[in-house]
């Protein structure tokens, strides 16, 4: 195992050939080594004092040490980790490249090597959808009108004048107007002179035929080309995600995101739905996720230097219970069979009624959800993932708190939904957190010696570790070799990282000095409960999905990943701890958090927003409690990766390649 | 009219494990005994003969129980105190496995001591129990294993959350182990997969896939062992280890069995409902699909062995 390169070739003979390696690389000079036939890559590199990382310890399972042969005579051992492409410009591993003649080795950044790596995928840009125009999408509308002044010739009425000029200048046969806005009117004509910029709400299919709502006035005439502002957001039971948008170009300017104050009065739904059936629970169930969404708001108006009175459409997704909890709608029927929500396709709503600290007439539009576990989040996250235009069957899964999966095609949609807890989304875990500045996001544990390397979004010293780490994180601990199958740390492992914490074996990611925190980053039995738990409710939820069609599930053509992952979620370690289905790797799509883009693309564009309404309507839910099918299924996912290796064939040739 | 019965035919089949050894293979028993081999499910002989029919074992203790029934205690007197004592008597009984279970005042010397007492008293295969803690478990069995070395003893319990010990002992000094899951099946896959993983070839495990007295969850340990059996004759190979069921333990823990008094007059003799209650459980279990059956009363132990001969005749 490792750098034993002897089993691997031939004896060398004694009258060895030695070859010149030279090594390039942007920071430094070029370093140049003699070395005999046979010599691994990685060996020439450090007798050369060239420094190429091996987190995984020469064993060619992380592809980290990638560096490119520009010339000479070399032989692969192991090609695994490479893209067709990257192996065609001459991309090779240090540690599975044996020299078999003079060769010039280009040794690229760190950052480069990452994007030649077939198992990491990066979640998709925002960028606004394309062709999107906001006069043919938006359901809003700023228009500028100049009124008559009034006279003693003149002695209409200031809102009369005011429908007359939105009837003759821009074709609204009938408008409306709020008590606030009407008490506002006479001091707002009289400061523009007459001049007005009005944001109305219409129906955008036919926009003078129906009633025009006006949402602002503001005195003068404003730039046509000024951001016009909204805002997406979705609600999830752990995380509450918002993105700041201009309605003009449908760029987003600012995406923000915050644990959601409701977890102090319970961690999943059920709870949350328990919580506010008690006196003033629900006020306060209310309270704290405005609280949440409204802070997040200010961050975002800071950030981007606008007042949130500006923000005139909001687009809110969540599950149902969220949204129920949201409006102050009594939820408890969720929880009670028949499990019934109250509304799943509410109105829309003034920002006023709602709580939102936006401008008060702005229209709320929570999106239409299908059942009592399957909330808008996921009819916006099929939008998003666009697995309601595909002609081939794809899976789609949102990885959160509850996790929601559906399968099908543009033909057929089912869905069902599994409580997994917050663990992917770094709650509930000790040194969890959100996949922000500070948090571990990748890692690779060398199975030699155990010791880490990882990777912490903003480069910084490490804070916490995210969804995507732990994912990350559980994976390698088991492929290490550090936990067995049923995920118990091996006590017995001759190194210090593992010890005994208050509740069994720990293992130590990051020393108290190395942190941001100033204490150490551990990852505790706990948590490896809690990561397998949700990792076997997800598993179990899809297979039993697929079973119930009699799909089979390595058939899928896409599988879609959403959730609030971060940038990168790494697929190969995703399938090793056994949360998506052992199928080649490129047949997964990173999406990031596809509620909030869902969210985001229905706030943009009305015909996105009836999609929306149409999967909703699509969508055949199944119902998991109904029988011990899941329960049996869950029991068979609470191992690594799988009760049933046979179901994990790349995984199970890992494993019997380290032991 | 001749009516053809169909018969089954299954891709798999159970594993044989030899539990002791003689002299001739580096251990001191007089004999060895073997479960499993089964192609077929329990006792239907038109299908398949049983190559190896189940064996009883009894269950003795390396101190006085303090907490056992008096009936039990009444049976077996004096040898109470002496486990070597105990042991003849329970191969007197007509055991064919004898099963040490260990105390929590144990030391590892007394454990020592009281398992070689037991090997000199009866030349009957061996399983040696802990008291049940896992630390405790570790810190005495062993010991036992590496001064039996060679002996196949087979020792327990392997639970998902403490194993590698155990099984590390038993490796190194020739021993088989007893994997013991919470009735259910994913979870005794599981276990046998996580104990073949550290190198202990699978014909050297015993699984207890943890059973319920009658009147105690009997019918959902029932119907695990059934899925257990069924899933292994399908050719799933972590479920095809013998089954080993610890039915005097579950049975005397039972109200209706341990006690006497207080209890309703239309519950009948104590005596007799205490012997029903162990050997109508074993006899259930029996028909699971249960190769060891462990016992505590010499009563029972008849019973049930005549009950096995008659589910053994293949005519």
């Amino acid at each position: 195992m490792g750098w034993d390169i002897q089993s691997d070739v031939p004896p060398q003979p004694i009258s060895m050939a030695t070859h010149t390696i030279i090594f390039i690389s942007a920071e430094a000079k070029p370093k140049s080594v003699q070395v005999p036939t046979g010599t691994l890559l990685a060996d020439a590199a450090r007798q050369a004092g060239v420094e190429i990382g091996q987190p995984c310890g020469g064993q060619g399972r992380c592809g980290r040490c990638a560096v490119q042969v520009t010339q000479g005579n070399v032989r692969l051992r192991s090609t695994l980790r490479l893209s067709n492409e990257a192996l065609e410009q001459g991309y090779a591993l240090a540690c599975q490249t044996i020299i078999e003649g003079d060769t010039t080795v280009l040794v690229p950044e760190q950052e480069k090597i990452e994007r030649r790596l077939t198992t990491d995928r990066v979640a998709a840009e925002v960028r606004p959808p394309v062709g999107y125009d906001y006069p043919h999408s938006q359901s809003v509308r700023r228009i500028h009108l100049s009124l008559d002044p009034p006279s003693m010739d003149d002695q209409t009425d200031d809102w009369s004048r005011l429908q007359t000029a939105l009837r003759a200048q821009v074709g609204f046969e009938t408008s409306e107007i709020s008590l606030p806005l009407l008490q506002s009117l006479p001091a707002t004509l009289r400061a523009g002179e007459w001049r007005v910029t009005a944001i109305l709400a219409i129906h955008p299919e036919r926009p003078t035929a129906s009633s025009a709502r006006i949402i602002t006035l503001q005195p003068g005439h404003i730039d046509e080309y000024s951001p016009l502002w909204g805002i997406a957001i979705d609600i999830g039971t752990t995380t509450v995600s918002l993105w700041l948008v201009d309605l003009i170009s449908g760029k987003v300017h600012a995406q923000v995101a915050e644990y959601n104050g409701q977890i102090a009065r319970g961690e999943d739904v059920i709870s949350r739905i328990m919580f506010s059936s008690k006196a003033n629970g629900a006020e306060e169930m209310r309270t704290r996720v405005l609280e949440t969404i409204n802070g997040l708001l200010d961050t975002a108006c800071k950030r981007v230097q606008i007042d949130a009175g500006e923000i005139i459409k909001a687009t809110v997704v969540g599950n149902s219970t969220m949204i129920h909890l949201l409006l102050g709608i009594p939820a408890e029927n969720i929880r009670l069979t028949p499990f019934i929500t109250t509304i799943n396709q509410p109105p829309l709503l003034p920002a006023r009624e709602v709580g939102l600290a936006i401008a008060p007439d702005a229209c709320v539009d929570c999106l239409p959800g299908v059942a009592s576990y399957v909330g808008a989040d996921i009819t916006a996250g099929v939008l998003a993932s666009g697995q309601n235009r595909l002609e081939e069957v794809a899976l789609f899964l949102d990885v959160g708190t509850n996790g929601e999966i559906v399968l099908g095609s543009r033909d057929w949609l089912v869905t069902c939904a599994c409580s997994a807890g917050p663990a992917f989304e770094g709650a509930g875990v000790r040194n969890g957190m959100r996949a922000t500045t500070g948090a571990i996001e990748d890692v690779w544990i060398n199975s030699e010696t155990y010791e880490p390397v990882f990777r912490v979004i903003g480069g910084g010293k490490p804070k916490g570790i995210c969804g995507s780490g732990l994912i990350a994180l559980l994976a390698e601990m088991f492929v290490a070799g550090i936990l067995d199958k049923a995920g118990s740390v091996k006590r017995d492992l001759p190194t210090r990282r593992i010890r005994e914490g208050n509740h069994g074996g720990e293992y130590v990611i990051a020393w108290a000095d190395e942190t941001e925190t100033g204490e150490d980053i551990v990852l505790s039995r706990v948590d490896v409960d809690n990561l397998m738990r949700a990792k076997a409710a997800i598993y179990a939820g899809f297979s039993v999905l697929a079973e119930q069609v009699g799909f089979i599930l390595e058939d899928v053509h896409k599988v879609l990943i959403g959730g609030s992952f971060g940038k990168y979620i790494n697929v190969e370690k995703a399938v090793q701890i056994g949360l998506l289905p052992d199928i080649p790797w490129e047949r997964f799509d990173f999406l990031g958090n596809t509620a909030v883009r869902g969210a985001y693309q229905a706030l943009l564009d009305w015909r996105e927003r009836e999609r929306v309404k149409q999967i909703a309507s699509q969508m055949t839910y199944i119902e998991l409690s109904a029988d011990n099918t899941f329960y049996e299924a869950f029991m068979s996912a609470m191992f690594l990766p799988h009760t049933d290796l046979g179901r994990f064939p790349s995984v199970s040739a890992v494993l019997n390649k380290s032991t | 009219m001749p009516v053809e019965i169909p018969k089954d035919k299954w891709p798999g089949s159970i594993r044989t494990v030899t539990l002791g050894a003689t002299a001739a293979d580096g251990g001191t028993r007089g004999l060895t005994v073997t479960v499993g081999g089964q192609t077929a499910l329990p006792y239907m002989h038109f299908e398949a003969q049983s190559p190896n029919p189940p064996v009883v074992a009894i269950e003795i203790k390396s101190e006085r129980p303090e907490d056992w029934s008096s009936i039990l205690t009444e049976a077996w007197g004096e040898a109470l105190d002496d486990p070597a004592r105990w042991a003849a008597r329970a191969q007197d009984a007509g055991a064919q496995v004898l099963v040490l279970a260990l105390s929590a005042n144990d030391t590892p010397e007394s454990a020592v001591k009281a398992v070689k007492a037991v090997l000199g008293a009866s030349g009957l295969p061996l399983i040696v129990l802990g008291p049940g803690q896992p630390e405790k478990d570790n810190d005495l069995l062993v010991p036992v294993a590496e001064a039996t070395k060679g002996e196949r003893l087979a020792l327990g319990l392997c639970e998902d959350k403490n194993y590698r010990t155990l099984v590390a002992a038993a490796m190194a000094n020739g021993h088989l182990v007893i994997a013991r899951a919470p009735m259910d099946v994913n979870l005794s896959k599981q276990l046998n997969i996580l104990i073949t993983d550290m190198g202990l070839p699978a014909d050297r495990i015993l699984m207890d896939p943890t059973t319920g007295a009658l009147g105690y969850g009997i019918e959902y340990g029932y119907s695990v062992m059934e899925r257990l059996r069924l899933a292994a004759l399908q050719g799933d190979s972590m479920t095809q280890l013998p089954m080993i069921v610890t039915v005097g333990f579950e049975t005397w823990k039972a109200k209706e069995a341990k006690v006497g008094e207080g209890v309703p007059e239309a519950w009948g003799d104590w005596r007799e409902r205490g012997l029903h209650w162990e050997s109508l459980t074993a006899a259930a279990l029996l028909e699971a699909g249960a190769d060891i059956i462990v016992l505590r009363h010499p009563e029972s132990v008849r019973r049930i062995k005549i009950a096995i001969d008659e589910l053994m005749v293949t005519a």
